[in-house]
């Protein structure tokens, strides 16, 4: 039976007790965003849990109210997973977020999923550890949040994302039961692989309450370079000459020239404003080994087409600077306008250099600044759009132009999203890059998880 | 009163999230209307007009102000401004706290300030170097006159003139943005060159309106000289000292690497985790919010307790009567003063 607003609020407080329960306005209004411009949805209550059989409570409740739930982390989702377009609860995270284990001899760590991949990343530092998945939001962003969404970062290339490095996982169901999939194991074959399904399911199947890391040992050397090309299709090309030389390196990220000039503008970093495209790469590792393929790069990129000159950041405070440069595009190309939608799609390595070029031909097509930096090991673009958000007929061209570069994508054998999500922001999208079959099987298997579909309805599979 | 919150001020939030881990009230409550995030999108929601300004009244009080989420903001957001702003317009009338209006009339007339300055040996009037003027501040000149004594004893160039009105930053801070302004001016005009002051919260709003060239807090100030301190001994063994940042030092001026430096060379510098972490004091907040503020600073007391420190160091005077009281209250030993003294005790 479905319940109105306050009769929700008050079931949930004798459920849960007030503490744990908000519905002033300020609340609400507070949770109706996340980090996605454009989209809003006030929910009709937050609920933050604090242990798993609240999280059990809850959902049942859910259940037997008809009442939808949208799990929240941090809030930094970038494709509007968690604006709760069809009201209902949001279960915040934020008091799960303890870190219940780490083991050494094992290489794992157990979190709670409220637990922020810098606070894991920094109590595994101590024993010479490393958690990997490192999205550019990590001081923020949850791990709960990272497991959500599949959750990339900028060595996807060297190490894999977030699906690499989940090995167990306890979850409640949309029917309220609490399951646990995977374990501590390296090999684990008994069964349809559930965790791997879970990882990158947005809410939309489960809501976890526990998850098992693996961790990777920290290397004790990085040593990065930069060099500039005259557009980054140029960029793109020397990127593969890198890669077809056997070279899997940890970084590969480039800026094209609106980036360049936005980020030396905002951070004056004596970066090369007149070049059309930046290109960072680095490595890490142990001794030796990290300076001989951080200068074997530095030999590639110099003989590539286009290139307008190679340097090696000589201590710890230049590579820095580099990494900075390409962490603060977004921001620095934010401060160009007052709405910036950020995209996401991934397209085959060797398909770059012409998506990159074809992006170009975009966004002076509709009069548009479009600023393009990315993980370019990857193939994954964030080209992004900076308009004024008062200026309808812009965002109109935006819209436009950002169906063109999904088209673009899809087209080119790649995806609509290389590691933001889904979410409602490209939703619209999905149907034509996954098929009526496969669509059908998505339906399908949400249906199996969360049959009276409450857990982050339409969205993944709803 | 202002009608709008600054447009482009709140444009700037591309909503990223990367405020909320440095938020102290985020870390005690988690819940997203207690982030910096959180409070610029009720902003939004009250200037587009889904929320009324009085809907914000909860969290204009709770915000400590310490502008921790300036520096952690990649997109530049003047969050300090816009909570100023926020205050302005959601603190008018009845709203306003009854401590803010007393604190108000004690520091924003004549008579106030001489009441507040009557009988303190604060340092006496002195005409030096006319270019360099020592600020008394309202409350300091109460509440710890020594430290302007201290400062007037170790540089003879700076002139001291008693009659000075306060800088405005206590209102600025509570809902009074441009009252605040024009007493910064004043102070300004009264103060001729360069203006010394001990309290970072001062050194922060008065740059702001007369510019930065014409303030420097006494760290920053005293960190230009070229001499090196002697290590402060006591029993033959070399003093343990930590520092309390103040916030808007810190976050608003980016002043944190000078104090640090003197105290290096002052004792064994030992830096308190989370220094550069708000006390709860926060201005008026130890007086309007008792209990948050305490939770604010509950971790960093047990923390100072542990690292058994002879001396912490504060650079702002609210700061000083914060940690003075609440080590008191858990009986730590640690003795709290402001830089100008510690060095002065070196000579």
């Amino acid at each position: 039976m479905k319940l109105d607003s306050a009769s929700l609020v008050s079931q949930l407080e004798s459920l849960l007790g007030k503490d744990l329960v908000r519905s002033d306005a300020t609340a609400l209004e507070s949770y109706s965003h996340d980090a996605t411009p454009i989209f809003q949805g006030l929910p009709e209550v937050i609920v933050a849990p604090k242990t798993t059989a609240d999280v059990v409570k809850i959902v049942n409740f859910a259940r037997q109210t008809s009442t939808p739930i949208i799990a929240r982390g941090a809030g930094s989702n970038l494709c509007a997973a968690t604006v709760p377009l069809s009201g209902g609860i949001v279960m915040s995270m934020a008091n799960m977020k303890k870190i219940l284990e780490v083991s050494k001899s094992e290489m794992l760590a157990v979190v709670q999923p409220g637990v922020t991949n810098l606070d894991l990343d920094q109590l595994v530092e101590k024993d010479g550890m490393r958690f990997i998945p490192d999205p550019g939001s990590r001081s923020v962003s949850t791990i709960g949040g990272n497991v959500a969404t599949s959750a990339g970062g900028l060595r996807g290339l060297k190490y894999g994302t977030t699906k690499n490095y989940i090995l167990g996982l306890e979850a409640v169901l949309g029917t309220g039961e609490l399951i646990r999939t995977g374990g501590r194991l390296v090999k684990d074959v008994a069964g349809y692989d559930v965790t791997r399904l879970l990882v990158g399911s947005e809410g939309t199947l489960a809501v976890f309450t526990e998850i098992t890391v693996a961790l990777a040992p920290r290397p004790s050397t990085s040593k990065y370079g930069v060099a500039y090309f005259d557009d980054l299709s140029c960029a793109a090309i020397a990127v593969e000459k890198i890669i077809s030389h056997g070279i899997m390196p940890s970084t590969l990220e480039f800026l094209d020239n609106t980036c360049i000039t936005a980020v030396e503008e905002f951070a004056h970093l004596g970066l090369d404003t007149g070049a059309g495209a930046l290109l960072l790469f680095g490595d890490d590792g142990e001794g030796e080994s990290v300076s001989l393929t951080v200068n074997k790069m530095a030999e590639i990129v110099k003989e590539s087409a286009g290139g307008r000159g190679v340097s090696l950041a000589q201590d710890v405070a230049a590579a820095e600077a580099l990494l900075y440069a390409r962490r603060c595009s977004l921001p620095a190309l934010a401060r160009l306008g007052s709405l910036s939608i950020l995209e996401d799609i991934a397209v085959p390595r060797p398909k770059m250099a012409h998506v990159v070029t074809a992006i170009e031909g975009i966004g002076a097509k509709h009069n548009l600044r479009i600023g393009t930096f990315g993980h370019a090991g990857d193939g994954n673009l964030h080209p992004t759009i900076v308009v004024d958000k008062d200026n309808a007929a812009e965002v109109k061209r935006a819209e436009l132009a950002l169906s063109e570069i999904f088209h673009l994508a899809i087209a080119a054998g790649g995806t609509i999203t290389g590691e933001h999500g889904v979410g409602s922001a490209k939703l619209p999208y999905l149907q034509e890059l996954l098929g009526e079959t496969n669509m059908q099987l998505q339906r399908s298997i949400k249906h199996v998880f969360d049959p009276d579909n409450i857990l982050n309805p339409n969205r993944l599979g709803s | 009163m202002i009608e709008k919150f600054t447009q482009s001020k709140l444009d700037r939030c591309i909503s990223c999230g990367y405020c909320l881990p440095a938020c102290p009230t985020y870390q005690l409550t988690g819940a997203e209307e207690s982030s910096p995030r959180g409070r610029i999108t009720l902003m939004r929601a009250v200037q587009e007009g889904r929320l009324p300004i009085v809907d914000l009244l909860p969290e204009a009080g709770f915000c400590l102000g310490c502008r921790a989420c300036e520096p952690v903001c990649p997109a530049g957001v003047e969050y300090g401004t816009l909570l100023e702003e926020m205050r302005d317009m959601a603190w008018q009338g009845k709203n306003r706290p009854l401590i803010i209006r007393g604190l108000f009339i004690a520091v924003q007339s004549k008579i106030g300030m001489w009441a507040l300055g009557f009988l303190s040996p604060t340092a006496k009037n002195r005409k030096a170097n006319p270019e360099l003027n020592l600020m008394l501040g309202c409350f300091e000149r109460r509440l710890f006159p020594s430290v302007s004594r201290t400062v007037a004893k170790l540089d003879t160039n700076i002139s001291v003139c008693k009659e000075q009105s306060c800088c405005g930053a206590l209102h600025a801070h509570n809902g009074e943005l441009e009252k605040g302004r024009q007493m910064a001016q004043k102070l300004g005009e009264e103060l001729t060159g360069t203006i010394i002051t001990t309290a970072g919260g001062c050194a922060a709003h008065l740059s702001d309106v007369i510019g930065r060239d014409r303030v420097r807090e006494f760290s920053q100030w005293w960190s230009q000289n070229e001499g090196k301190l002697e290590k402060i001994k006591k029993s033959g063994r070399t003093l343990r000292i930590g520092l309390q940042d103040s916030c808007h030092l810190r976050n608003g001026l980016g002043v944190f690497k000078e104090p640090r430096e003197i105290l290096k060379q002052l004792g064994d510098y030992v830096e308190v985790p989370d220094a550069g972490g708000c006390c709860g004091a926060a201005g008026s907040y130890s007086l309007l919010q008792r209990k948050n503020s305490r939770k604010v600073i509950s971790k960093k007391i047990q923390d100072i307790k542990e690292l058994n420190l002879d001396y912490l160091v504060t650079l702002n005077p609210g700061c000083t009567r914060q940690l003075v009281s609440q080590l008191r209250r858990a009986r730590v030993k640690t003795k709290v003063i402001h830089l100008a003294e510690l060095i002065d005790l070196s000579l």
